[in-house]
Parts: structure tokens; C-alpha cells; sequence
């Protein structure tokens, strides 16, 4: 489903030295997986995530999506490829404040022509559980329920992949554990996920670990 | 893109930032509102000069008045002049077949009218019998003089019913003796109440007499000041003012364009009217775009403000999907709404004080189409504008920039 061949990324900031926060990776990631990204800070693990999920664009090398270079294709297409195929879960949550918790579900559905957005945003909220909530604006939420939230928005366009960047990095251990049952769920249900983060407690629920150090990938 | 839910989301976006909106709103309104004011009080101003100069100037009507005109008509000498005459209308009827009729007039400001114990200081016009058709003012009293009565010089007046009313009261007039300076009349009929001239005279407080017994009573000339002249086809204007130009030009010896007549036809009053109410139609409403223009300065700050505080809404729009179009024209939308309901609130506003000034000038109240311009297509446009680079700036920015 995914392959990275070399892929590299630098940062070259203006005037100060340029940084290699990716290093010649090569990386396969087939349909149905649940891997775990981990690595110490600045190992460059969000760096690797932006790129697997087409914010970002890798400076040399090629990643095949589906098939499909993505280098290839225009920022629109990758727009429409991210509303799709992709859900992304962030650590900061990045939900919309004073908007409902169904409402911030919604959101990728206003870039996709699907219909009955309302019903299928409820749906996903049911799926993390939190459907008693929907009304609710998102900053009257605890941090663990602004992650369902931020899941159930992930998954409203049945994407084929989730990519979850420290998803519990700014929870307590009781809702990280909570979260990372969802995505659980969600692998054993047949989706495919990447989850990024430097606590091997949390990586221990992915079925598959992949080290990074330095910008340089180790699997073991 | 979803464009009802896009719509109802900028809707929620828009009723969430609740002091942003309302800025946004407020300058447009300011905006909008002026303009429209200062457009309807000119188109009001106008209309209410225009009715009175109907009263005055029917389409058919020319009136010829006796003054002095320099340079091809260009500058015009307030001086009347004592060279038209009774003699120069019955030659302008006779050659030219078009005037179907005509009125002569000759005044005297100021005279002193007295009734008994009661006096009242008017002007006096001196007319002729077809002058009720020619001014389209008969009697509602009484009687309007006869041919016998202009011929004879007669001193019989008609007067204005604010003049009937200050010397008479509420006894009946007709019949009654007045005098005008010194010579003695006798009133023969109430003329038929007008109202205010173009000129902002009352035209109730008019009396009128014969235009003999007022040359040759009251003022001792052999001139008059002015004529209406009314023709048969009012299509034919221009034949009627060039046949009267003609006519006078040969009976005065006129060669050299210096000439001593000036003709008034309602075209030329139209556009007349219109210059003198161009401070409003044109002036007042440019300084009123100047308003619209800091509304639109107000929005390129505060969706600048706005763009700046929804980075990570941003990055996190287009992390889902969103296209750098579908995030220009979100924040399009959002400016759209908040400028037509400024621009709707402006006019009604606007039309709220134009209906209160048109009960205060008299005219019956209505609606300029430009009114749907300024207060529908302009803020749109405005908005749309000053909309534009905040939010090119904001469909620029990079995603994961954006979601740090
Ligand atoms: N936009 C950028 N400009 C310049 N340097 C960058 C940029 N993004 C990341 N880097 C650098 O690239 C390296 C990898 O960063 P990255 O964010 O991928 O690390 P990370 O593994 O996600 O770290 P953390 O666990 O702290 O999130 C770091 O040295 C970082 O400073
Ligand atoms: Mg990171």
C-alpha cells in the first residue's frame, strides 16, 4: 500500500545549516497493518508522518501511494487523496475550539461530495462512543474526549489508512490507554494504521515497530 | 466542496466571532447607509424641484422671458429688459401655426394690498384671460376675467385663497374692494390653491390681474417680462423654439448673438435641476465611498486578524482535504455574508431617513434602483476586494507549518 524508496528529507533553514531529518528510508507498510514509528525526540519522526501523509513532500526519493507516485501529482490531488484515503490524528488534538464536537467531525466531509454528512459524522462519533456528546463544543471536552473526537474525525471519510502522531502525548495514562484500545479496534476492524511515538508502553499495542534515530530507519 | 454545509459552517464561523462579525458589519453599514442617504436626499431634492417645475412647465410649455444673454447663451444678465411685448406673442402665434395658445406676464413686487382695515404685501402678476389654460389655474370662486375685461383694462384682481383668507377671513370675497398701492379693484374670483413654485414662493399668497390694467394701472410700460407659450405637439419642440428664436431675432434686429431673450423649455429646466442637485447626486455620495472605502480597509485588518488567529483551522482544513481554492472562496463567503448584511442593514437604514425626509419635503416616498447597487452589489464587491488578499494569504499557508 505504501513504499518509500530513499526517501530524504532537508530542511535548509535560511542561513543556518541545513538539517537531514530524513536519510535514504526505504519503508513498506502493507494494507491492514498497525506500526509503530518510535524514536527519540528529533529523531524525525514527525518529519517521516508529514511525508507518509502528503503534507509534505520528501526533498529526494520516491513514495509510492497505491501505486502511484506522489510526486508526481498536483497539491490538489494530494488534497483530494488526504480527504479520501488519509485520517490524521494529532497530539495537540487540533480541533476547531468553539465548534461542537459533531461539527469538527464533520469537516472533512465539507471537501468530499459525500451525503448525509450529519449522519455519517454521528456514526463515527458512536464508533469512538462519544455520540452523548455531539452537541458538546469541543473546548467543554476532556482531553481524552477531544481525542475521540479527533479519531472519529479521522475515520467519518472511511480512510484507508490512519496516521496518529502522538496521539496520547498530552494524555494521562488512563485516557491513553483508552485511545489506543479505539485504534486497536479500529486495526482489528481492518484499517490500516501508523501510530508515531517515542513511549514504547503505547507502541506495544502496534503489531509491528519500526525505530528511527537520526533520520535513519531500523527495524527489528 | 460541499457548498450548503460550507455555507452553514461560515454562517457558524461568523456567529462565533461575534465582534469580529459585528466590525466587519458595522463599517459596511456605516458604508452603505451614508451613501444611501446622501443618494436618496439628492434624488428627493431633485424629485420635489422637478414636480413644482412641472406645475410651472408642462412638456408642452415654452416660456420666453425678456433678458439679456450674452455670448450664444452662455452668460445670462439678471437685468430684464424692456423690449418684448404683447405685439411680439400675437406675431409668434400668427407665424407660427404650432403655438396653439399663449399668456403674457408682467409683475410688481412687493405691493401693498389693502382691504379695509387689513393690508398684506404680495407680488402682483398681470395675465391675460388664457391664462387659465396657459398656467392651468382657474377660479374656485368667482369668475376669471374676460377678453372684454383685458381689453378694457379693467380693475378687477383674482386672488390666492392665503390672501383671500388673511383680508376677508372667512366672509366671502367676491365682489369686494381691494386696493393695490393706490388704484382700487374689484375682486373677481379666488384662484385655485398651488401651493410652493419652483422658486419656493407660495403661490397662494398670488394675486393676478389683467396684463393691460397692469401695464398700463399699475406700472405705466409697454413691455412685458415674460410669456408662456404652449405648443400643439410637444414632440415638436425644438421646430417651436428655433421658429419663436427666429421670430423674435427679426422683430428685435438680433445679429450678433447678443440677444435679448432667453427661452426656457423643459429639457433645459430638467437640466437645470439636474446641476443644481449635483452636490448631492455626484458629490455627497463620492465622499460617501470614501466611508465604504475604510470599511473595506476595516476588513482587510480584521480578516488579516482573523487569518492570523485560524492558522492552525487552517492547516488543519487543508490537512482533511480542503483545496487552496476551497480556502480562498471559504473566506470569500465569509466576507460575502458579512457585507451584504451590512450592505442590507445600510440601506434600510438609508430608506428609513430618505421616507422620514420625504413626509418632511412633501413628495411621496419612493425607491432609486441604484439603492440595490450600493446597498447589494457594492459592499459585495468591497468585501470581495479587500477579502481577497487576506484570503489568497491564508490559502497559502503550508499544513504542517500551520499544525505545529
Ligand atoms: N520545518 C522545519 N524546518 C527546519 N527544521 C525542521 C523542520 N521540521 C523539523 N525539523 C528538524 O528535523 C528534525 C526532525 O524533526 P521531527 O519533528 O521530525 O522530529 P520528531 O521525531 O517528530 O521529534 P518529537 O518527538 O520532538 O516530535 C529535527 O532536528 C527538527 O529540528
Ligand atoms: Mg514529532
Amino acid at each position: 500500500m505504501i513504499q518509500l524508496k530513499n526517501v530524504s528529507k532537508k530542511f535548509s533553514n535560511n542561513g543556518q545549516k541545513p538539517v537531514q531529518a530524513l536519510k535514504e528510508t526505504n519503508l513498506v507498510i502493507n494494507q491492514g497493518e498497525f506500526v509503530a514509528i518510535v524514536g527519540p525526540s528529533g529523531s524525525g519522526k514527525s518529519s517521516m508522518m508529514n511525508i507518509l501523509g502528503m503534507l509534505d513532500r520528501p526533498t529526494s526519493g520516491e513514495y509510492y501511494f497505491e501505486n502511484r507516485e506522489i510526486n508526481t501529482l498536483s497539491e490538489d490531488e494530494l488534497a483530494s487523496i488526504r480527504n479520501k484515503k488519509i485520517g490524521f490524528v494529532f497530539q495537540k488534538f487540533h480541533l476547531l475550539p468553539k465548534t461542537t464536537a459533531l461539527e469538527n467531525v464533520e469537516l472533512p466531509l465539507l471537501y468530499s461530495d459525500r451525503k448525509n454528512i450529519r449522519g455519517l459524522a454521528l456514526d463515527a462519533l458512536k464508533q469512538v462512543g462519544l455520540e452523548e456528546r455531539a452537541t458538546h463544543r469541543a473546548n467543554e471536552l476532556s482531553g481524552g474526549q477531544q481525542q475521540r473526537v479527533a479519531i472519529a474525525r479521522a475515520l467519518v471519510n472511511e480512510p484507508e489508512i490512519i496516521f496518529a502522531d502522538e496521539p496520547t502525548g498530552n494524555l494521562d495514562s488512563a485516557s491513553g490507554q483508552e485511545i489506543m484500545k479505539i485504534f486497536q479496534e479500529l486495526n482489528e476492524a481492518g484499517k490500516t494504521i501508523v501510530l508515531i511515538t517515542h513511549d514504547l508502553t503505547i507502541a506495544a499495542y502496534a503489531k509491528r515497530t519500526i525505530q528511527i534515530h537520526d533520520g535513519i530507519v531500523n527495524e527489528n | 466542496m460541499n457548498k450548503k454545509e460550507t455555507l452553514k459552517s461560515s454562517l457558524r464561523i461568523l456567529k462565533r466571532n461575534k465582534m469580529r462579525t459585528f466590525f466587519m458589519v458595522l463599517g459596511i453599514i456605516i458604508g452603505v447607509a451614508s451613501l444611501s442617504i446622501t443618494f436618496t436626499i439628492g434624488r428627493g431634492f431633485q424629485k420635489q424641484i422637478t414636480e413644482r417645475a412641472k406645475k410651472y412647465l408642462g412638456s408642452s410649455d415654452i416660456l420666453v422671458t425678456a433678458v439679456k444673454i450674452k455670448l450664444e447663451g452662455k452668460s445670462v444678465d439678471n437685468n430684464l429688459v424692456s423690449s418684448l411685448t404683447i405685439d411680439d406673442l400675437k406675431a409668434i402665434a400668427s407665424e407660427i401655426p404650432l403655438v396653439s395658445t399663449y399668456a403674457p406676464v408682467q409683475f410688481l413686487p412687493n405691493c401693498e394690498i389693502i382691504a379695509g382695515n387689513k393690508n398684506i404685501s404680495t407680488s402682483v402678476r398681470g395675465s391675460s384671460a388664457t391664462g387659465q389654460i396657459v398656467w392651468n389655474r382657474g377660479v374656485i370662486k368667482g369668475d376669471y376675467f374676460d377678453d372684454a375685461e383685458e381689453l378694457n383694462a379693467t380693475r378687477v384682481a383674482l386672488i390666492g385663497t392665503k390672501i383671500a383668507e388673511t383680508l376677508f377671513g372667512e366672509s366671502d370675497p367676491i365682489g369686494a374692494q381691494i386696493r393695490i398701492g393706490d388704484v382700487p379693484f374689484t375682486v373677481k374670483g379666488v384662484l385655485e390653491p398651488k401651493g410652493i413654485d419652483p422658486h419656493g414662493n407660495d403661490m397662494d399668497f398670488d394675486i393676478v390681474v389683467p396684463i393691460t390694467t397692469m401695464m398700463k394701472r399699475l406700472m405705466n410700460v409697454d413691455y412685458i417680462a415674460m410669456a408662456k407659450i404652449v405648443i400643439s405637439d410637444e414632440n415638436r419642440m425644438d421646430e417651436a423654439v428655433s421658429g419663436i428664436t427666429a421670430v423674435l431675432n427679426e422683430r428685435h434686429h438680433i445679429t450678433n448673438g447678443e440677444s435679448d431673450f432667453l427661452i426656457l423649455t423643459p429639457t433645459f429646466v430638467k437640466e437645470k435641476i439636474k446641476e443644481m442637485t449635483k452636490v448631492f447626486n455626484v458629490f455627497l455620495p463620492l465622499i460617501s465611498l470614501i466611508a465604504l472605502l475604510a470599511a473595506g480597509i476595516v476588513i482587510v485588518v480584521l480578516m488579516l486578524m482573523s487569518v492570523n488567529e485560524r492558522i492552525s483551522e487552517i492547516g488543519l482544513r487543508k490537512a482533511v482535504g480542503a483545496r487552496s481554492k476551497d480556502v480562498v472562496s471559504q473566506f470569500l463567503i465569509e466576507v460575502s455574508i458579512t457585507s451584504l448584511l451590512g450592505g442590507i442593514i445600510g440601506i434600510t437604514i438609508g430608506l428609513i431617513c430618505f421616507k422620514v425626509f420625504c413626509s418632511i419635503i412633501k413628495i411621496s416616498f419612493f425607491i432609486p434602483w441604484q439603492i440595490y447597487v450600493f446597498g447589494v452589489l457594492l459592499p459585495i464587491l468591497v468585501g470581495i476586494i479587500a477579502g481577497i488578499i487576506p484570503a489568497r494569504k491564508a490559502a497559502k499557508y503550508n499544513p504542517i507549518e500551520a499544525l505545529r
